[in-house]
């Protein structure tokens, strides 16, 4: 097996997937909370893909697949959001959109 | 023969529903025709049931001449399918067809069927009178299920569902509150008689594991025979309002007068004797419990007798005469005479009906009054009811051509037969009681009938239909009764001419002890007509006459017109501590525990959900925070405990 070893793959990953926590939890404007939203989706897969490399097993790539069509998904639905936000000229600040709080 | 007792069972069901489905759709006129010709169709099925019987009867008399116990009695058991199984037992939905259960089905339907026609005269113009048809059809399937069951569980079932549609029909006018406390005490007091069935089928099938018939001849211990005779006696008591559990029955005249008739004459309170006529068997094997049976009912005939001197009320007169002659049938069938009861009860029904009836025509034609002081002279302005009464009335008192005194003597005359102590205590009740019954029933005939019409009369009457006294769908029926009355005694005359006792010789087998000789017969019937005369004297005297005066006697009087303090002690002793305790624990239990326990639990709910929704801000990233604060927790705990 040629190139670098799994753990910087998943070390790789951890990194990918620590940036999109902090981004989600720091940035306010709902477009780039998406944006990190993907980046730790992105990070999980690629964890999934470096494990599936390790065992030679083909499943973990598999996942990564269902993972991007959910993802994807999951942005659509995100960023039609985010337009009907901006049509009804509310501000674009995820702290302001707060209406369902017990 | 299986054809006819299904059809007479089910075709008043058949009736009931097609009425409660039809609704607004059909007319009064279509409910109440249809409730009629259902049992009319069902009296020709007790026919059909019967001849077929009679066909077989026949056969055996010649094929058996001793009628000793191994002859086979005539008719069958239909099973229509296999209702309850629970690993060996099992019960079929059954109907046994045989002399007995086809008598019973032919008085049911047939005074039934007169009544109901009855009826469509009588309830006309009620606002519910679809309603009515309804239920009084659901009464005569009921009592049918109850005679022609083919085993204990069907009879149970019949039992209940008589209770039911009594409970329904007793308080048919809703919306009087004095009817809707009638229906209840009925349905309480026969609920009791239910549970001591049950409680007798529970024996029984625990030591048998059948509830058949045939399972009460089985082998059984004395002590086991003794609960489940007294298991049925209790509900035999109850369903026909003997002592101690007869408190319903006058205070069920809250019904309509054709319920009433329908109660006391072809249904329900017969029920009782039918029972212990059909499981003499166990009767038999309990022998005390039976005499005990014999004296309820002899104890019954005497109060009953008693506080009928007193009543004011027409029907509750006629009320309290059922008990007195159920306790007869009751005294009939206890001793042992079981064709002698049966053919009382058959012979009671016709003319208790017809009294029944009569009493409806007059309080009909006096706009619903019921006092017999305000019915002087009532006679004059009606003949036909007048004379058809006097035809009960006397059958009722039992003198000769008239039914009863074909059928009261031989058991009164049966008890004398046993020869023991209790038996001629008996036989005193018995002519004790046929004086009482001549009293009672012509102090209400003189009191009614005879003379000039009063003030009150003049003033209320109001003639009915095209005859003056009814439409004719009541007057055919009263007519068709009277005859019954005057006739049907002719059936039998024991001892030389007993038809109906060997019909029922099979099934029904008069004991050996309570068979009368001849000198015995001839002696009671001597005597019972005699009292008899001498109370209707009496009642001409002090009633017509004004020669006696009614003996002055307060505190007996009071006595009889509280009958006996009955209801006052049952109120003592159940009602007053039910609802004592049931007050306390309304107090004690109910309102601090049940009711403040739910409030108590719902606001720490509330007050604990207020504390946590705080954490709900709505803010996405504090969700986001916890979120990930939780999965670092998870994370580092995994790793320690690595």
């Amino acid at each position: 097996m040629s190139g670098p070893g799994t753990s910087w793959y998943l070390a790789l990953a951890a990194f990918l997937f620590g940036i999109g926590a902090l981004g989600v939890l720091i940035r306010r404007n709902p477009l780039v909370v998406l944006l990190s939203l993907e980046l730790m989706l992105n990070g999980g897969n690629l964890a999934l893909i470096a494990f599936s490399r390790h065992f030679v097993n083909g499943d973990g790539q598999i996942f990564g697949l269902a993972v991007m069509a959910v993802a994807a998904s999951e942005v659509c639905v995100g960023l039609g959001l985010v337009v009907a936000i901006n049509r009804r000229k509310l501000a674009l600040d995820v702290d302001r959109l707060s209406e369902l709080r017990g | 023969m299986t054809y006819g007792a299904w059809i007479c069972l089910l075709s008043p069901l058949v009736a009931a529903v097609l009425i409660l489905l039809g609704g607004t759709k059909l007319t009064r006129r279509t409910a109440a025709w249809l409730a009629t010709t259902s049992i009319f169709v069902a009296f020709g099925g007790a026919v059909w049931a019967f001849l077929d019987v009679r066909a077989q009867h026949v056969i055996q008399n010649a094929s058996c001449i001793d009628f000793n116990a191994h002859c086979q009695a005539p008719g069958g058991i239909t099973t229509a399918w296999t209702w309850l199984a629970s690993g060996n037992f099992h019960v079929g939905l059954q109907l046994l067809i045989d002399p007995l259960s086809s008598l019973m089905m032919l008085i049911v339907s047939g005074v039934g069927a007169l009544i109901v026609m009855y009826s469509i005269g009588y309830m006309d113009g009620d606002p519910e009178e679809r309603r009515y048809f309804a239920y009084i059809a659901f009464f005569v399937f009921s009592m049918l299920m109850l005679v022609e069951g083919g085993n204990l569980l069907m009879l149970l079932v019949g039992w209940g569902l008589v209770g039911l549609s009594s409970y329904l029909l007793i308080g048919f006018w809703h919306e009087r509150p004095s009817a809707v406390r009638a229906a209840k005490k009925a349905f309480v007091m026969n609920a009791f008689g239910d549970a001591t069935m049950a409680l007798a089928l529970f024996v029984l099938i625990k030591h048998t594991h059948s509830v058949s018939f045939g399972a009460l001849g089985a082998a059984l211990s004395g002590t086991q025979a003794n609960w489940i005779a007294l298991g049925l006696l209790g509900g035999a008591v109850a369903k026909s309002a003997q002592i101690p559990l007869q408190t319903w029955l006058p205070d069920a005249m809250e019904g309509p007068t054709p319920v009433s008739a329908l109660i006391h004459a072809a249904t329900m309170v017969t029920a009782g004797v039918y029972l212990i006529a059909r499981t003499h068997v166990i009767f038999e094997q309990a022998r005390t419990i039976e005499l005990i049976a014999a004296g309820t009912g002899a104890l019954t005939l005497l109060v009953a007798g008693l506080i009928a001197l007193v009543q004011t009320d027409i029907k509750r007169v006629i009320a309290y005469s059922t008990m007195s002659q159920i306790g007869y049938m009751f005294m009939g069938v206890g001793v042992g005479a079981y064709s002698s009861g049966m053919f009382h009860l058959m012979t009671h029904a016709f003319f208790k009906a017809l009294l029944f009836m009569t009493a409806g025509l007059a309080i009909h034609a006096l706009s619903g009054e019921q006092d017999i002081r305000n019915m002087r002279g009532l006679g004059k302005l009606m003949p036909f009811t007048k004379w058809c009464f006097l035809a009960g009335a006397l059958a009722l008192v039992g003198i000769p051509p008239f039914s009863g005194f074909f059928s009261k003597d031989p058991i009164i005359a049966s008890a004398g037969a046993l020869g023991t102590w209790y038996g001629w205590v008996f036989w005193l009740c018995g002519i004790a009681g046929a004086f009482l019954t001549g009293l009672y029933t012509f102090r209400l005939w003189f009191l009614v009938f005879p003379g000039e019409p009063s003030a009150f009369v003049l003033e209320h009457h109001h003639k009915q239909g095209r005859f003056g006294e009814g439409p004719w769908t009541m007057l055919v029926p009263v007519g068709v009764l009277a005859v019954l009355a005057t006739f049907g005694g002719w059936l039998q005359f024991s001892p030389h001419w007993e038809p109906l006792t060997h019909w029922l010789q099979y099934v029904t087998p008069t004991l050996a002890v309570a068979e009368p000789s001849s000198t015995l017969e001839l002696v009671t019937s001597v005597v019972t007509v005699l009292v008899g005369l001498a109370g209707i004297t009496i009642a001409w005297a002090i009633y017509a006459e004004k020669r006696l005066e009614v003996p002055k006697l307060p505190s007996v009087q009071a006595l009889l017109e509280n009958k006996f303090y009955f209801d006052e002690i049952y109120d003592r002793i159940f009602y007053a501590p039910a609802v004592a305790i049931a007050g306390a624990l309304r107090t004690e239990i109910e309102e601090p525990v049940i009711l403040q326990g739910g409030t108590d639990l719902g606001q720490t709910t509330l007050d604990a959900g207020g504390v946590v929704r705080r954490i709900q801000t709505g803010v996405l990233r504090t969700y986001v925070f916890f979120l990930a604060a939780g999965a670092a927790v998870l994370v580092l705990a995994f790793l320690i405990a690595k």
